[in-house]
């Protein structure tokens, strides 16, 4: 059965980019503009894996992930945030997220399916 | 000290440095009122002239049976800066000291013997002044920096302090009041003058601390804002290059190539920008650890040798067996020497040479980049530096570089407590950088 990805992110082209690489890399692809129906879509389809924005329009990454977290069905979810954020602060709040690591903005599209994979098992 | 003798004694040694200054000062015009003050103070029964040096008594004993030889005493007190004035019990003057006369520009013949409110046209009629002298001075027997500002006619408005001594007559039952006046206007002034730049100092460096915040904050926005287009441009041409999707014609691959390599000299850079401004905003932060860098140099000039060998630039390493580990930042470390190979390829005619040289030199090690490339003219030995510059030659426009790369390494050699500089003998005659390395990192204390 293909693996289930959830991306979440407000930019489309973003969007688009890492829908069309994780369907390359085989994986069965959902997408989410904010973070409410990116949650409420995570509730629902039970992805193997999300991808999510850390500044979203409704709320920063790092809080919905919080909410993920709290929720029986989809506390054990990993995370993969796509930050283009350089800064300590940035990279602190995703470190403080149990499940979580990052990729840096902009991705590097020949290893990201890769990398998404890897962080899956 | 009863004696008037001692007391003469006191001021002798207190005051025979100022021997030179009485032979050349003699002020024959003051010494009625020196006199006076001098008698006044030490009694009338002295005779001055024991106090003076034997090389002088031949000299001055022709005034001594007119006047009692008052230089002596003329000198402490014309010497001292401060005016100082002699009042009796009625606040009469007595006498005043040649400072006096000069500070106050007055004469003596319209001072002494004057109400000491009325002198110089009531200017010193000052209600501090009469407190001090006619309710504190009879309770305490002297005062100490009393301040008083007042607008004089003669000389405006200034800032006096005040000291008095009440002294006993030797001879006579009836006191004299010494008042010695400094003014400190000037002084006050400078003080006011440093407290004033004091707060400007202080809110300068509020205004710097608000201005470097708004700094950091901006920088990491427009890093952000930078790199979402840029995850579109690199992304999607990277993508299209590598055929994902299907298959492009020659003209297609060519252009979309241009995207892609443009995309990425554009986001090196936006990093290059911000760790430029992470380094001057005291922001960049070294990862230390224990670095095998024999096998750092060896790995990334293994890097290089490719570039190299593509030019047909002959390329030679010598790295010193003993060089020890050393401790530093590990990226840091390896753009620094990237930076440097990268350059020397970029600026090296084909068939020319490079190299690298690296020991240990006491507590440091030395690593020196060098080529036979364009070199740098002497005026732009500075400039280099500067960030942007761009040696201009044919080579640089055929190669895309950002003109940070030898800024930054400085810097992240600095940074390690290390030290950065270029040589060159001139254009067409090579350039030869020089860094060296703590083996053991400086910390900050």
């Amino acid at each position: 059965m293909r693996k289930k990805a959830l991306i979440i992110d407000d930019n489309r082209n973003n969007l688009m980019l890492e829908k069309d690489l994780l369907e390359v890399a085989g994986f069965e692809v959902f997408v989410a503009e904010n973070a409410a129906s990116g949650i409420a879509l995570a509730r629902k389809e039970k992805p193997d894996i999300i991808i999510m924005d850390m500044r979203l329009p409704d709320m920063r990454g790092s809080e919905a992930a919080k909410i993920l977290l709290l929720d029986n069905e989809t506390r054990n979810i990993p995370i993969v945030f796509v930050t283009a954020s350089v800064l300590a602060e940035g990279i602190e709040e995703i470190k403080a997220i149990p499940n979580a690591v990052f990729i840096g903005k902009p991705i590097n599209t020949r290893t990201f399916a890769k990398e998404v994979k890897q962080f899956m098992k | 000290m009863t004696n008037p003798r001692d007391k003469l004694d006191f001021l002798r040694n207190r005051a025979c440095h100022l021997d030179r200054a009485i032979l050349v000062l003699p002020q024959p015009a003051l010494w009625p009122v020196l006199r006076s003050l001098v008698v006044t103070v030490l009694g009338d029964s002295l005779s001055c002239t024991q106090a003076l040096p034997t090389a002088r008594r031949q000299e001055t004993s022709r005034k001594k049976t007119v006047t009692g030889s008052p230089e002596y005493s003329e000198s402490i007190i014309n010497t001292v800066r401060e005016p100082l004035i002699a009042l009796d019990q009625d606040l009469r003057v007595v006498t005043a000291s040649r400072s006096f006369y000069g500070v106050f520009k007055v004469k003596p013949e319209e001072t002494v013997g004057q109400l000491i409110y009325d002198l110089g046209n009531k200017q010193w009629n000052i209600p501090k002044l009469r407190e001090l002298l006619e309710t504190i001075l009879p309770q305490k027997t002297s005062f100490d920096n009393y301040e008083v500002e007042h607008d004089f006619t003669t000389i405006g408005r200034r800032i006096m302090l005040l000291n008095a001594r009440q002294i006993q007559r030797a001879s006579e039952k009836e006191r004299i009041i010494l008042l010695a006046i400094e003014d400190i206007t000037e002084r006050r002034e400078i003080e006011n003058g440093l407290e004033k730049a004091h707060e400007e100092l202080e809110e300068l460096a509020a205004e710097l601390e608000r201005t470097a915040r708004v700094k950091s904050e901006f920088l990491a926005n427009m890093s952000h804002e930078l790199r979402t287009p840029l995850n579109s441009i690199n992304g999607f041409s990277e993508v299209l290059y590598d055929e994902t999707f299907g298959p492009l014609n020659e003209k297609q691959r060519i252009y979309v190539n241009n995207v892609l390599s443009s995309g990425k000299h554009l986001l090196l850079l936006i990093n290059q920008i911000l760790d430029m401004a992470k380094v001057e905003a005291g922001k960049m932060k070294l990862a230390l650890s224990s670095l095998p860098i024999k096998r750092i140099l060896d790995e990334i000039s293994m890097l290089v040798a490719e570039m190299a060998s593509k030019k047909k630039i002959d390329l030679s390493i010598e790295i010193a067996g003993d060089l020890p580990d050393i401790e530093a930042d590990e990226l840091k470390v390896k753009e620094i020497i990237y930076n440097l190979l990268s350059n020397a390829v970029k600026f090296t005619t084909e068939g020319g040479k490079l190299g690298m040289r690296a020991k240990r030199a006491d507590s440091e090690i030395e690593v020196v980049v060098w080529d036979t490339g364009v070199g740098i003219a002497p005026e732009n030995m500075e400039r280099i530096f500067e960030g942007f510059f761009r040696v201009d030659t044919p080579y640089s426009r055929l190669t895309e570089g950002t003109g940070l790369g030898l800024p930054l390494a400085r810097k992240m050699v600095e940074l390690h407590g290390g030290k950065l500089s270029v040589e060159s003998k001139g254009l067409k005659c090579g350039t030869s950088v020089r860094f060296t390395l703590p083996i053991v990192a400086r910390r900050e204390v």
